[in-house]
């Protein structure tokens, strides 16, 4: 994306971009601990890490007046009176590998299926994209329907645990676990996104993501900007841009997503008839240190 | 001590003043936030993680695991120092290059080579089939024995290099003086060479335990999550559950183990210096 992003903003707004890519945690540390002199202006980071940001004071509210291109995005995209909003959205489901398992992932319960011993990474819930095979265990333990299940953890732990005999591992590093999927060492990759399984499956590799019939979920990605960061101004402008109709085609095309914009129309169409998940991030947001201590020590060897 | 020597010491200021304000400071700074809750003083982080079993599973098996890689670079090693502490010219440089080249590719790009190689469909398990020795794949990826080649592999430098400064210096006329009274090989090597060597043997393992117990990305690719080392809850602890107390805990623990190990493998090496 940095390839798309670094020249539009330097002609559109003249700005050189210093761009610090890591994880979502990372970021939230640097933000923590440089909060008396911020030294980053803008951050793009998960959800439920953003809550922790708004928690901790970190952010200020990204506001119409100087990012008008805000008015266009969907009402869900828009966070916490503006804190942050997502600026695309990609779909979450099960990565496979086509020469292996031709017959695609029709159910989640195909994680736990005898026939996948040894056969599926999941990733830890240390990544945001862990949370998928919590919630769905929550679901397919639980038996309920999504809005009530993803309160069942227990229920969800219970199933998870079941799972261990598939597992070949668990990731923190999505890339390392991508290639095990591609060299067919594995056949399932869980909690997988469009974002990235699809742009994959583009170039030729042997990988396609599946969107089971129980459901697929929402990827978060968001824009926020940092409190007393240097350069407000055009860090807002930055926003604005990142919002606006050109960056949002090209961006959601790239990395074939789903554009927050409402007037844009390009990138990723979320599967048919298949229902798409949004959690509620402050739950996960409040128990997530919790669940990733109890998450380590059931999947430990 | 003499005028002359006293300005001779100054020459150490550089490096004591680097590490006193990158290494010695900060690490204060971290051990005073594991003793420190709400300002007041107090053990109860390494109570509870003292009291928390899967935390001393991995304290375990991060001290295992630094253990055994030990060994098995000392078993590569060794031969290997004696091979370069007799070469000359050519094969020397050879020797050198072949030692110190491989630590200039990053540990991710090997962690992904490795994968290549002990993969299901790998070259190694490809082989042992080809000839016979296993029916089926052997699943080699995400197992301790994978990490502590992978370790070995990559800190075997650090075992090397000492054994074969040491064995450089040794002088080559005493196995032969040796020889010469009728002892055999075996006689002269438990003797005379090995006994000879063992400064550097010292020296080697303690660089090598030290950089095994500490190692965060090598477990964090090799066997990933499931089996986490003291390195990967620390990262874990400041990172994702944003318990600073616990992870500086943690951090001191592992500092404490390896600054034992150092100290305890200095004193045998003045000893074993001292004896010679």
């Amino acid at each position: 994306m940095e390839q798309i992003v670094v020249p539009h903003m330097k002609d559109a707004i003249g700005a050189d971009i210093l761009f610090e890519g890591t994880k979502s945690s990372v970021n939230l540390e640097k933000m923590s601990s440089n909060k008396d002199a911020p030294y980053l202006s803008v951050v793009q980071m998960d959800d439920p890490v953003m809550i922790q940001a708004v928690e901790a004071d970190l952010l200020t509210p990204i506001t119409s007046g100087p990012v008008p291109n805000m008015s266009d995005l969907r009402p869900d995209a828009v966070h916490m009176d503006g804190m942050w909003c997502n600026y695309v959205q990609p779909w979450a489901g099960v990565a496979y590998n086509t020469d292996f398992k031709s017959g695609g992932v029709a159910s989640w319960e195909d994680l736990w299926a005898p026939e996948a011993k040894g056969q599926l990474i999941i990733p830890s819930l240390q990544n945001t994209e862990g949370m998928w095979t919590l919630f769905m265990s929550a679901m397919l333990g639980s038996g309920k329907p999504f809005s009530e299940a993803q309160y069942e953890i227990d229920a969800a732990f219970e199933k998870l645990e079941e799972l261990k005999p598939n597992l070949l591992s668990v990731y923190t590093t999505m890339s390392q676990a991508f290639n095990l999927l591609e060299q067919g060492e594995i056949t399932m990759l869980a909690g997988n996104f469009s974002s990235y399984t699809l742009p994959r499956k583009a170039t030729g590799v042997p990988v396609d993501l599946a969107a089971p019939s129980e459901g697929i979920f929402a990827m978060p990605s968001g824009i926020c900007l940092v409190k007393g960061g240097p350069n407000a101004e055009l860090a807002e402008a930055y926003v604005n841009e990142m919002l606006g109709p050109d960056m949002q085609a090209a961006i959601a095309d790239f990395a074939t997503s789903v554009p927050a914009n409402t007037t844009v129309s390009a990138g990723a169409i979320i599967p048919d008839g298949v229902p798409i998940y949004a959690p509620d991030w402050a739950f996960v947001a409040a128990n997530r240190r919790a669940w990733i201590e109890r998450f380590d020590k059931l999947m430990a060897i | 001590m003499t005028g002359r020597a006293e300005r001779i010491g100054l020459l150490a200021l550089p490096g004591l003043s680097f590490l006193a304000v990158i290494y010695a400071l900060p690490l204060f700074m971290l051990l005073l936030k594991s003793v420190q809750i709400d300002g007041q003083f107090s053990f109860a982080e390494y109570v509870a993680f003292f009291s928390d079993s899967y935390n001393l599973s991995v304290l375990w098996r991060t001290v295992r695991v630094a253990l055994l890689t030990t060994g098995l670079a000392l078993i590569i090693a060794y031969p290997t120092a004696i091979v370069m502490a007799r070469a000359k010219g050519f094969w020397l440089s050879v020797f050198l290059v072949a030692m110190v080249l491989p630590m200039s590719v990053g540990v991710v790009v090997k962690a992904f080579a490795w994968t290549i190689l002990f993969r299901t469909r790998g070259v190694l398990n490809d082989t042992l089939m080809s000839l016979g020795i296993t029916d089926a794949p052997i699943r080699m990826l995400f197992t301790e024995t994978a990490l502590i080649i992978g370790a070995a592999n990559v800190f075997l430098p650090f075992m090397v290099l000492p054994i074969y400064a040491v064995l450089r210096q040794m002088d080559s006329r005493l196995p032969e003086a040796a020889a010469s009274l009728g002892a055999t090989p075996v006689f002269r090597f438990m003797n005379v060479t090995l006994p000879l060597s063992l400064p550097g043997v010292v020296a080697g393992c303690a660089f090598t335990f030290s950089l095994a117990i500490s190692m965060y990305v090598i477990p964090s690719l090799i066997v990933g999550e499931r089996q986490q080392t003291l390195s990967m809850l620390t990262a874990r602890s400041f990172l994702y559950l944003r318990n600073e107390a616990l992870g500086a805990t943690i951090s001191s623990i592992l500092l404490l183990i390896a600054i034992s190990v150092v100290l305890t493998s200095s004193w045998a090496a003045n000893r074993l210096g001292a004896r010679q």
